[in-house]
């Protein structure tokens, strides 16, 4: 084991790791933060995206040892259900969630999308999204929500 | 005029969910649990000779492995939907004798999950191995047994209209079309992979499962563990998608048992991989058709034969072959005689996926139907209309309103089919590198699942002292919103909101029965049941104001949450509630049961455009039109929603999603990578609709969408591939060197 100094949605945690361990089994396994979802494990679907220094990234292929020194936020840091982030209000006003496995995933890298480009086109979108498997949903409302969510994060600019 | 059925509803736990607030099963931490690891096994046929796990005891808190020899040998069939359900047991929790790559041997269980996976690198198993068989078509016709005294070819099951005449009418007719058709295996892929704890304490057991089917899991864990139904707790935690996925027990009663043996809480998360291999899949099928056809296209009748690959074990073999055995006769009105057989072969179970053999059924007959089309020359929606049901028809089975033409004829305007064909046509004529084709496909399939057998729900309201309700209902929403919808229609018969009305997780303690939510009964009869809950709470709340207020009761009514008189407000339900607490010293709560008296049959009619690259194969779909028939649309946002998804399963089935095997039995596309399916860059923007007419039995008219939404879309996609590089492809999912051959022919 060794210590691992975390800072996660603006908190400072002090751990103790394993060499092979993942952010992900960190996130969930020892600090309880179970909104980050574990879908494939192979960095393949995206429901495990974290925001590392700002990058939408996949938690279950990051060491943890390696995420020192950087500024990690969950879905738990973007916002709850007393204050939403405006990105998740938009998921849910635009009908984006049913399972919602993937939707976690989906917030963070719609949050990495619209820090890079606050007015992105449907094409972007897609792209910004290319990485997040989702089952339910066909995309189509997700897509509605991101160009809503861009729309509600301008007018609080 | 309606409130708010129809209207754009989100989900009831959309917040929650989009914040990370919601407890999935894989969530829950319960005191002194510990993690399993099922030990798996990696030949597809043979038998266990040994076992060594002695090295992975010596690592520091792995507590025990467990073996088939710890675990009871009952058999049981994970298919089984209620006790005394009459269907062929073949497995059992842990197995001895292994039938393919995934078939469960054994199960490591450790203080954490990840030393249960160090510990199961270190467990070595030796087998007996036999040649496995992963074809459907071989394996019927071998000699070799993979289940001792049963036939590969599991039963048959024979329906038809005028299916006598067939035959004949082939015979009789001008051209006699006729193909075999071999469609892979698929996985759902929910995004949430299958997870269970085990706990039991006390003599009881509590199990959190990621199941659509709670009381089922509760009679299995009674016939496997011989413990009275009372003392099995089963809770549904929210599910992370299913698609029929996990309305078998896959995990469950390995997790009931380890706990039983450690005295432990037991959680076992499948892995990607393990989910693919381990729980269940759409069945593989070889269709073989024949048609007879008048020169006009008029289809006189059909003879269509299926085969499919139930996997390793029975299951839900001779469910999935009935249940696809009259949804053809709902859709094509001509004769056509159904034989459909479950072969069992080495290859993972397959079991229930959105649909139920129908999205088989179709894309066969559609594929066929085009073809027929395309020699004849006729226009394939001109030669689908000629040979479809009409508005109001009855099949030998059934009765309700289809209006499957209906949804043709609105779909084809919104497409605008004939000035694509034109448009395409056009555009083919350009040597520019890509090829562009247009495709039509139909489907059908149920709501509800009787008179196959029992169909009922009892459910449960509550009027609490302020005014607000709560709801028992053991409808296993899977993500789909058939919650949400419940409350739509309780909250338009109350004169209520949404959120007015709160709903438990479903736990088979206290919840009121239910069978699984399969079958697509989430809004067609349960949310009938949740129809004729919210008028008895409204004949019980007016009873009340009667005593209360002392008025007759045919003069009052309710609107906005309270109780009037004519147009003069006597008060809220909060104070009916607090009348009835505090004068009568009675609840105002009403229990009901409601059964389905016959199911109804959805329907849907998709439209594609393709574009296919002359130089590599790929195929791109550039536009996407649905239209379907729901009886009446209760959430738009949730029936959009189910339609889309639908169309994205559709879309992969025909595309990049297949499951297929080395000649070993081993999986060759094992994790999301190699199992491909839809990204949102590749998905076109869709455009749905629905035909609302409305049919008897269901809530307001309503029918169903969920697995009916996905049954038409691949051979939309199949045929306007076809359409577009001028001959039908055989290959599914669409292979792209077979498109190179065709284009350059």
């Amino acid at each position: 084991m060794k210590d691992c100094k975390l800072s996660i949605n603006g908190r400072n945690y002090n751990v103790q790791v394993e060499d092979k361990w993942t952010l992900l089994y960190v996130l969930r396994e020892v600090l309880g933060l179970m909104g980050t979802k574990e879908g494939c494990g192979t960095s393949d679907c995206g429901a495990c995206k974290v925001l590392v220094d700002g990058k939408a990234m996949n938690s279950c292929t990051l060491l943890a040892l390696k995420m020192e020194d950087k500024e990690i936020t969950t879905i738990e840091g973007l916002g709850n259900s007393d204050k939403p982030h405006p990105i998740q209000e938009a998921f849910v006003e635009a009908g984006a969630v049913q399972c919602g496995f993937c939707t976690p995933g989906m917030v963070i890298s719609t949050k990495a999308l619209l820090d890079q480009k606050s007015d992105p086109t449907e094409e972007e979108i897609r792209e910004g999204l290319s990485k997040n498997l989702c089952r339910c949903t066909g995309y189509v409302k997700i897509i509605d929500a991101v160009q809503l969510a861009a729309k509600k994060v301008k007018e609080l600019k | 005029m309606n409130r708010i059925i129809g209207s754009r509803t989100p989900i009831d736990d959309a917040l929650a969910k989009a914040t990370g607030e919601t407890t999935y099963t894989a969530d829950i931490k319960l005191a002194n649990m510990c993690f399993g690891k099922l030990i798996l096994s990696t030949i597809a046929f043979g038998k266990v000779k040994s076992i060594n796990y002695s090295e992975a005891l010596k690592i520091k808190g792995v507590i025990d492995v467990l073996t088939y020899k710890d675990f009871p040998s009952t058999k049981y069939n994970s298919a089984l939907r209620f006790k005394g359900h009459g269907i062929l047991k073949t497995e059992t929790v842990l197995s001895e004798d292994v039938r393919f790559v995934g078939d469960r041997i054994g199960i490591v269980i450790a203080e954490s999950l990840e030393i249960a996976e160090k510990a199961l690198k270190l467990i070595e198993v030796e087998y007996e191995e036999f040649k496995p068989i992963i074809d459907e078509e071989a394996a019927a016709s071998s000699n070799v047994q993979l289940h001792e005294g049963l036939d590969n070819k599991v039963g048959t099951i024979s329906t038809g209209s005028d299916a006598d005449k067939v035959t004949e009418l082939i015979n009789k007719a001008d051209f006699v079309f006729e193909d075999k058709i071999k469609i892979p295996m698929v996985n759902h892929v929910s995004i949430e992979t299958f997870s269970v704890i085990g706990d039991y304490k006390s003599k009881k057991v509590t199990v959190y499962a990621s199941t659509q089917n709670t009381f089922a899991v509760r009679v299995l864990i009674s016939d496997v563990y011989n413990l009275p139904l009372n003392k099995i707790k089963v809770i549904q935690p929210t599910l992370g998608g299913s698609f029929g996925g996990k309305l078998e027990v896959v995990t469950e009663l390995v997790a009931v048992g380890a706990a039983m043996k450690v005295n432990r809480p037991v959680k076992i998360v499948l892995s990607r991989k393990e989910s693919m291999i381990a729980s269940r899949t759409r069945n593989g099928a070889t269709i073989k058709v024949k048609s007879g056809v008048n020169k006009d296209g008029t289809i006189l009748a059909t003879d269509f034969r299926i085969l499919t690959n139930t996997g390793g074990y029975v299951g839900s073999g001779m469910n999935v072959i009935g249940a696809m055995s009259h949804k053809l006769l709902k859709a094509y009105k001509y004769p056509l005689r159904y034989t459909g057989s479950p072969v069992v072969t080495n290859t993972p179970i397959a079991g229930a996926m959105r649909g139920y053999g129908s999205p088989q059924a179709f894309l066969g007959m559609n594929i066929h139907v085009n073809k027929i089309a395309m020699a004849l020359g006729i226009d394939p929606i001109e030669l689908n209309m000629k040979n479809i049901v009409d508005k109001n028809e009855v099949d030998i089975l059934s009765f309700g309103n289809p209006e499957l033409k209906e949804c043709v004829i609105k779909g084809k305007e919104m497409f605008d089919w004939d000035q694509k064909k034109k448009d395409t046509t056009e555009y083919n004529k350009q040597n520019n590198g890509y090829i562009r084709g247009i495709g039509f496909g139909i489907g059908a399939h149920g709501a509800g699942v009787y008179p196959a057998h029992q169909d009922c729900i009892n459910l449960l309201l509550r009027l609490n002292e302020d005014g607000t309700f709560n709801y028992w209902s053991a409808s296993h929403d899977m993500g789909n919103g058939s919650l949400t919808a419940q409350k739509i229609i309780i909250s338009e018969v109350l004169t209520t909101d949404v959120i007015d009305i709160e709903s438990t997780e479903v736990n088979t303690e206290t919840c009121p029965w239910n069978l699984g939510d399969y079958a697509s009964r989430g809004v067609f009869v349960e949310g009938e049941g949740a129809y004729k809950l919210a008028e008895a709470m409204k004949s019980l709340i007016l009873e009340t104001a009667v005593l209360k207020f002392k008025v007759n009761k045919e003069a009052l009514s309710i609107k906005d949450k309270k109780v009037w008189l004519d147009d003069t407000e006597l008060g809220s339900f909060g104070d009916i509630a607090m009348y009835a607490q505090t004068t009568l010293q009675k609840e105002l709560s009403v229990l009901i049961d409601h059964h389905s008296i016959a199911g109804r049959t959805s329907y849907g009619a998709h439209f594609a455009e393709v574009e296919v690259d002359k130089s590599t194969g790929d195929v791109k779909v550039i536009d996407y039109v649905a239209v379907h028939d729901a009886g009446t649309v209760i959430n738009r946002h949730g029936i959009e929603g189910q339609l889309e998804g639908g169309i994205q399963m559709g879309i992969g089935y025909a595309l990049s999603e297949k499951m297929t095997f080395d000649e070993k039995g081993n999986l060759l596309e094992n994790n999301l990578k190699k199992y491909r399916i839809y990204k949102a860059n590749e998905m076109p923007r869709v455009r749905v609709d629905f035909i609302e007419n409305g049919d008897n039995g269901g809530p307001f008219g309503a029918k169903s969408i969920s697995e009916c939404a996905t049954v038409p879309s691949a051979q939309t996609i199949i045929n306007a591939v076809a359409n577009a590089i001028g001959e039908q492809t055989t290959i599914i999912p669409i292979n792209k060197e077979e498109v190179l051959n065709i284009i350059n022919k």
